[in-house]
Formats: C-alpha cells, sequence, structure tokens
C-alpha cells in the first residue's frame, strides 16, 4: 500500500466520474417530463411566463449546451440553481446533508456494534440455538420491509403508548439533547434493523470459512483458547467479505436512506431527491447523483485500503 | 353503495358548516390562545406567494392581499376597504369603454410585522417587482394588463389598465402585497424575504425549517378584531409541519401531533371517521375532469357522434373508480361559482338512446361490435396522462363504456410535457384531462377559438361574442346572464363533457372552530384569524 498507489487510484477516477456524469446527464433528460409539468394543470401560468422560465434556467438550449453549463457551475460555481426552489443546490444539499449524516451514521455504527458480535457468536456457535435464533432474527430483519417496520413502531410507541414522537426531528421552539434523541430513536432503529440482519450474515459466512481452515487448527493445536483464536487469528480473515459490503452500505450514509425519511418526515438528502425526481429538478439530481458517486468510487478506494491493513498478503501495487 | 354514504355525508357536512358558520356570530367564548399543529404534504419551495409552485397554505396566514375570495369564490375586502365595481366608483370606464381604472382605497392603522406602516406604495411596488422579468416567477398574470400606477396619498391607489379586465382581482394583488421599505433594491430570486416573509397578516413568520416546518407566531398588531372587539387571531401560533407520507399524516393524526390535514389521501379519508376528537368536511375544489373532443376528425366533427358519448357516460362508475369522493357535474363552470348555471341542460347516462342516435346518424354496426361509417371504423386515440393512475383507472372505463355503443378507444398515453403539448397542439382524437383554476376562470382560453389552452379545433363565432361579452364586461348582471349563456352554448355543442369535480377532504380536530373550508387559491388558511381552539 503505497502513496502513489493511493494517488493514481484518486486521479483514476476523475475520467471515471466524468463518464459517470456524462450518463446520469443523458438519462435523466431522456425520463419523460420536464421540470416545468407542475405548472400543466395551472392554465393561469401563461405561455410566456413559462418561456421566460425556460430561459432563465436554460433550458432551451440544447442539451449538449446544458451539460456543458452544468459542469461549468459544478466545478467552479454552487452546482447550478435549483429549479424548484430557485436556491444554489450547493446550499440546498449542504442544508439537508446534516440530518442525513446525523441518522445514517449513527444507524451505522450501531450496526457495527451490534452486527460483528452477532455474526461471530453466530459463527463460533454454529448450529445451536443461539445461531439459530440470530440466523431467523435475520432473515426477518433482512425480509420485513423498511415501511412496515416503520409504521409498526410508530403505531406501538406513537399512537398506543405516547413514548415518542412519531415523525420529525425535534419539536418547534425546543431542539435540547433529549428531544433529538426521542426523535431519532425510531428511524434510527428501523434503519440499523436491516443492516445488522444484512452485516451479521456476511460475518458470519466469512467467519464459518475461516473457521474451517488449517491455520485456525493451528492455532487450536498450539494451545490457544477459543477467543485468542477468534479475535487474534480468525476476525482480521473473516472482515475482508464484510467490507465491501460495509464499505457500499455506507454510501447510504451520504446519499440518504429514502423510505425511512419519507416516513419518519426526517429532512434529510433521500426526501430532496425523491422530491427532484418528481419536480424533474435537473440540477439538483444532477448534484446528488454526482455527491453519491463521489461517494462509491470513495468507498471504493477505502475499502482497498481496509482489505490491505486487514491482511498483509494483499498489496496494491 | 360506498360512495352514496359518502356523498350522504358530504351533505351532512355541507350543512353542519353552514350551521357553524351562522353560530359563529352569536358564540359567546371564542377562546384566545393554543396552538394549531398543521400537516402539509408538499415540501414548501419557497414562502414567497408569486414564485411558490404551489398554493401557498402556510403562506395564507402570513401575507395578505387588498383583496381574497371567501368560501364561495366571492371577492371580499382584506387591505383594501372595499371591493371595487363600478357602482362604488371603485372601478372607471374609460370614454370609449376599451380601457378601466380601479381605485382601491387602503385600511388605515394597518402596520407590517417589522411595525413600518403599510401604505400605497407597497401596493405601486408589488406591482413593478412582480412584473420585473429579472424576478423569476409563475403567478406573473395581471401585470401586464397595467399601464401605471398612481399613489396621490398613503392610502388611495389608483390602476390604469391598458384594457377591460373583470379578473384583475385573481392574481396580482389578491395573492399578497410585498413590503417596499424590505425589499426595494434587492434580488427578489434570493432574497431572505422568500424564508421568512414580512407581511401584514393575522401570524407572523418566526421559524422556516427547509424540509421540517414553518411556525406563525400571533401578530399582536393585527389589524382586525372580532365583531365582539377581542384583538384576532384567537390562535397563539400555528405550526406548518411538513409529513410527505400518507401514512405518517394518518398516524400524527391519531396520535395527536396534528390538529389539521387539509389534503387528506381519499384511500384514507374513511379511517378518520373511527378516531375519536377528529372531524372530516368535505369541501369542494376548484378543479374539473372533463373528455374533450378533437373536432379535426371528421367522425368528431359530427354532433350526433359527441351526442352518443355523452349518453354513453355512465359517471357514477367513474366517481367509484376514484374512491367515491368526486361529484358529477354538467356544466364546466363548477357548482360553487355563482355564476354557475343549475338550468344546464345534461345528458342522461342512456345506451339505448346513444346507440339509437348513432343508428339514426348512419353508423352501422360492423361484425367486431364497432361501428362503420363509409367504410371507416369509429376508432379514435384517446390520451390521458400517463403513471396518473386516477387517470388511467377513468381510461379504462370509458373505453369500456365507449365499447356498449360501438365506438373503439385506444389509449395513446403521454407523460408530462408531451401530454401538454399534445393538449396544445391537439395532437389527438380524444384527450382526457382537469384544469385547476382561481376564483374567477377565464373560460376563453379553453373555448375560444383562438384560446391558448383550445387545441381541439372548436370554434363558434357566436360563442365567442359571449365570452367577449362575459370577460369584457365589469355588470355582475351582464356577465351572469353572458355566464348562462355560455354554459348552455357549451352543453348543446358538447366540445367537451364535463365529468366529475373534485372534492377536498379536510380532517380536522373537533377542538378547532370557525373553520370554513376555502375552495379557492387563497387555501383554507385565509381566514385562520377568526379560527379558535376549544377545550
Amino acid at each position: 500500500m503505497s502513496l502513489s498507489f493511493l494517488i493514481r487510484r484518486i486521479f483514476g477516477a476523475i475520467p471515471l466520474l466524468f463518464g459517470i456524469s456524462l450518463v446520469l446527464f443523458v438519462i435523466i433528460h431522456l425520463a419523460p417530463g420536464g421540470p416545468l409539468d407542475v405548472y400543466a394543470d395551472n392554465p393561469s401560468v401563461s405561455p410566456e411566463a413559462l418561456e421566460q422560465i425556460r430561459v432563465r434556467f436554460g433550458l432551451d438550449q440544447p442539451v449538449p449546451v446544458q451539460y456543458v453549463l452544468w459542469l461549468r457551475s459544478m466545478l467552479v460555481g454552487d452546482w447550478g440553481l435549483s429549479i424548484r426552489t430557485g436556491r444554489p443546490v450547493l446550499d440546498e444539499i449542504v442544508t439537508r446533508l446534516g440530518p442525513t449524516l446525523q441518522l445514517g451514521g449513527i444507524a451505522m455504527l450501531l450496526s457495527f456494534i451490534v452486527a460483528v458480535p452477532l455474526g461471530i457468536v453466530s459463527a463460533a456457535r454454529r448450529g445451536s440455538r443461539t445461531d439459530s435464533t440470530v440466523t431467523f432474527a435475520a432473515f426477518a430483519g433482512i425480509s420485513m420491509p423498511v415501511f412496515w417496520s416503520a409504521l409498526l413502531l410508530q403505531l406501538i410507541f406513537s399512537v398506543w403508548l405516547g413514548w415518542l414522537p412519531s415523525a420529525g426531528m425535534k419539536s418547534i421552539g425546543d431542539g435540547s439533547f433529549p428531544d433529538r434523541l426521542a426523535h431519532l430513536v425510531m428511524p434510527v432503529a428501523v434503519l440499523s434493523l436491516a443492516t445488522i440482519a444484512s452485516w451479521s450474515r456476511y460475518i458470519r459466512s466469512g467467519m464459518v470459512d475461516v473457521l474451517s481452515q488449517d491455520y485456525i487448527r493451528t492455532a487450536y493445536a498450539k494451545g490457544r483458547r477459543e477467543r485468542g483464536v477468534i479475535f487474534r487469528h480468525a476476525l482480521r480473515n473473516a472482515m475482508i467479505p464484510a467490507v465491501t459490503v460495509i464499505a457500499i452500505d455506507f454510501v447510504t450514509i451520504i446519499s440518504g436512506a429514502v423510505i425511512t425519511e419519507t416516513v419518519f418526515a426526517w429532512p434529510g438528502i433521500g426526501r430532496l431527491f425523491v422530491e427532484s425526481m418528481n419536480g424533474r429538478d435537473y440540477p439538483m439530481l444532477m448534484g446528488l447523483m454526482m455527491m453519491g458517486s463521489v461517494g462509491v468510487v470513495a468507498a471504493n478506494i477505502l475499502a482497498d485500503i481496509v482489505y490491505a491493513a486487514l491482511d498483509p498478503r494483499i498489496r496494491h501495487g | 353503495m360506498t360512495s352514496i354514504s359518502r356523498r350522504g355525508l358530504f351533505r351532512a357536512t355541507v350543512a353542519g358548516v353552514a350551521l357553524a358558520a351562522m353560530s359563529a356570530g352569536w358564540a359567546n367564548a371564542q377562546q384566545m390562545g393554543g396552538t394549531l399543529d398543521v400537516g402539509l404534504t408538499y415540501e414548501i419551495d419557497t414562502m414567497n406567494v408569486y414564485s411558490t409552485g404551489y398554493l401557498g397554505d402556510a403562506q395564507a396566514t402570513i401575507v395578505e392581499g387588498l383583496l381574497a375570495p371567501d368560501e364561495n369564490a366571492n371577492y371580499v375586502p382584506v387591505l383594501a376597504t372595499e371591493v371595487p365595481t363600478l357602482d362604488n366608483g371603485g372601478i372607471v370606464l374609460s370614454d370609449d369603454g376599451e380601457t378601466m381604472t380601479i381605485t382601491y382605497h387602503l385600511r388605515e392603522g394597518v402596520t407590517w410585522h417589522d411595525g413600518e406602516p403599510f401604505t400605497s406604495a407597497d401596493v405601486a411596488f408589488t406591482w413593478e417587482a412582480v412584473k420585473n422579468p429579472d424576478f423569476i416567477a409563475e403567478s406573473k398574470s395581471g401585470t401586464e394588463v397595467i399601464d401605471s400606477i398612481e399613489t396621490p396619498d398613503d392610502l388611495t391607489v389608483v390602476v390604469h389598465y391598458n384594457t377591460v379586465a373583470p379578473d384583475f382581482a385573481s392574481t396580482l394583488f389578491t395573492f399578497g402585497i410585498m413590503p417596499k421599505h424590505v425589499l426595494e433594491g434587492q434580488d427578489l430570486n434570493t432574497h431572505e424575504y422568500n424564508e421568512l416573509p414580512v407581511g401584514t397578516g393575522p401570524f407572523m413568520a418566526t421559524e422556516f425549517e427547509r424540509g421540517q416546518y414553518v411556525v406563525a407566531e400571533r401578530n399582536p398588531n393585527y389589524w382586525r378584531t372580532a365583531e365582539d372587539g377581542t384583538q384576532l387571531p384567537y390562535l397563539d401560533r400555528i405550526v406548518f409541519h411538513i409529513v410527505p407520507d400518507s401514512n405518517t399524516i394518518m398516524t400524527q393524526l391519531r396520535s395527536g401531533e396534528l390538529d389539521l390535514v387539509v389534503k387528506t389521501p381519499y384511500n384514507q379519508a374513511a379511517q378518520i371517521e373511527a378516531i375519536d376528537g377528529l372531524e372530516l368536511m368535505v369541501g369542494p375544489l376548484l378543479s374539473w375532469q372533463h373528455l374533450d373532443f378533437n373536432f379535426r376528425n371528421d367522425f368528431l366533427a359530427d354532433h350526433a357522434v359527441r351526442e352518443a358519448f355523452a349518453h354513453a357516460v355512465d359517471r357514477e362508475v367513474l366517481i367509484r373508480a376514484q374512491g367515491g369522493f368526486p361529484e358529477p357535474i354538467k356544466s364546466i363552470v363548477v357548482p360553487v361559482f355563482s355564476l354557475y348555471d343549475d338550468t344546464t341542460p345534461s345528458y342522461e347516462y342512456d345506451v339505448e338512446l346513444a346507440n339509437q342516435i348513432l343508428d339514426e346518424a348512419g353508423y352501422e354496426m360492423g361484425d367486431d361490435g364497432i361501428r362503420t361509417k363509409d367504410g371507416e371504423r369509429l376508432s379514435f386515440d384517446f390520451v390521458v396522462t400517463a403513471g396518473n393512475a386516477d387517470d388511467e383507472n377513468v381510461q379504462q372505463i370509458l373505453m369500456a363504456q365507449m365499447e356498449a355503443i360501438g365506438v373503439e378507444l385506444v389509449p395513446d398515453n403521454r407523460a408530462g410535457v408531451a401530454y401538454r403539448e399534445a393538449r396544445y397542439s391537439g395532437d389527438y382524437d380524444l384527450i382526457y384531462g382537469r384544469w385547476i383554476t382561481s376564483a374567477d376562470p377565464v373560460y376563453s382560453v379553453f373555448y375560444g377559438t383562438d384560446g391558448a389552452n383550445n387545441g381541439q379545433g372548436y370554434s363558434n363565432p357566436e360563442l365567442d361574442e359571449v365570452l367577449a361579452t362575459l370577460e369584457g364586461s365589469l355588470d355582475p348582471q351582464v356577465r351572469q346572464e353572458a355566464s348562462s349563456e355560455m354554459q348552455h352554448m357549451i352543453a348543446e355543442d358538447i366540445p367537451s363533457i364535463p365529468l366529475t369535480t373534485n372534492v377536498a377532504l379536510i380532517t380536522k380536530t373537533t377542538a378547532l372552530k370557525n373553520f370554513v373550508p376555502n375552495p379557492t387559491n387563497m387555501t383554507n388558511f385565509v381566514n385562520s384569524a377568526a379560527w379558535y381552539l376549544e377545550e
């Protein structure tokens, strides 16, 4: 793992991102509809007013020209103006990024803390009652649609018990730490549930695989206790397949969780995306999707680094 | 059967509203205070009434115009002291009858939320600001028919029009007046006003968290008082929560976190009746669904064919397919408007009669169940908005209903702009859609020979004359007569079949009193000063 490798990877990503932006730009313009459709049923919006808006946002230009204009604003400016709100795309995204990072970050952290021990226990006690229980719970967690578990939690904790606010990020005029925490509990729980379920499965299978290797038998043979074998010898190797999955899931921290954010009225990136998609807000969509693409590329580079750190045999030349 | 019980409910609710409105006059214990939590289903884009792509629900509690439409879509004075008419001298026609001048007298002692006095200069500024091409906004209509504005004193505004515009009240000045002292010389596209507008309304915008909520606090210096002299508004605060998920809206109503939702999803409305402390109100909406014919098609230019269509449509089925809530209509003027004429002829659902009309007009039934004339089949391309579930359901039903009279409809659905283009240019045989209008719609854009939205190729010079009278006159009597004539002519010509009008399903806490549904584009919140919460 050399610094030059890292630099090469980062520079290598630049043409990739250009390619992605071109494909995305073409795709969103191929999708039927346009940003001015919202006025379609309103006869009092005159054709002249629509034309004025069209010219103002450069929608009257040919698509290749629009791409160049967009690229310029993306590289040197504020990522263009949102057609829906008229505000700079970068401002809008920054406003929404905080809540999304908060929700996604806490959910990821919680998932990691819970999923790793669950996966290990499940693998180490393969076939035991603990393993069956964890496996069953994991499949239940993976199979349960997020919107359904969200509704269930809202029904129990907000409608029946009245303990937690059913949606939103903070109470009006409050916003203290306990208030924010109360608003976080349900969305974090819903978001973590599915993630814990899937991650613990990957860690379990990686672990099961590693535990049957010769070097594990050797470790036992030289008198190590089970705890020592698992943490010193097995875990690092078992994490390698899981790292790929975790790295990709990591991207959702910045691209937002559409369903969870919508159900819990969380003011995050995911909802901004859906709203912009419905309104065909091209500059906003491009900004959001490019941010997601950069996230994916970065997560992949990060995963490569982590591989090398976990397993010294993996060398990136 | 559900539709019948719901319609019964509608009548009961309307009666209830009327009673509530009447009793409000002598109800003695309007209580002060309290917070009303309102659920909005859309993300507010901007708080500026002229550039928002939505109806300004939250804005209507904060920003006021000179006039506002009431629950019957009639204009009442707000910041002006009276609605200008010919009779009261507020409107003066030029000698040649080609142009007009409107004089508004402004209310005395009104102040902006920041304490500055509201004057005629603000009215003139609003016109200049909205007209300015640098300001990106869709609601600019009404600015181009004004030539100049004079402000002889602080409370008088004289507006010189370059034409006679009976719809002068529909957008500009009614949407809202902007404060000159805050916005003069500023960039209206980016100014903080778009987040926290300074208005003259009963509530003041104090907090706007994007994607979360808008807080409107009681304006202690509001100009209006109740009849008993109490300072309005009654409520301390209205909070507009942005809740995009319809299930979550229902959950929050159940848990008591929301008190009022003006757009209850049709498919969830039935649940409301079972929840204690909540009630469902059914209010009218200024929208109507219609099936339009393209007169460039020779068959559809034949009155007999259109008449047969009109008799073959069973609106009850269409209504059931849309949750049972829309109401059937027979006129292009929805019944809410005072210009509606109840004597407009209607075409009863009668398949036999429809078949008979087509038989007599020489359309012979073919072997495949589709009629032909001169060797050509009665088969038409039928455009609705692709992806709109309600519209596509209606399309399926209309296809089945027309098949019963030997007419084939072939779906040719378009999305978004393509649909709009088709509608403007007449690239269809039949098109189904809806119009949502302001409180004083101009019908010539739809049915006039040169109407901007008339893609049908429909032209009736007599109707054009009637429309010109309707839209060029300020005399209520003349307008009422012209409107009746228009409705009769369109019902007889059948350029389009008016099918249904939508309703607004409003869920509110039973504690909220004095709430009267307002169907206009100024939203239900235009009267929020008079609302109060009963413990």
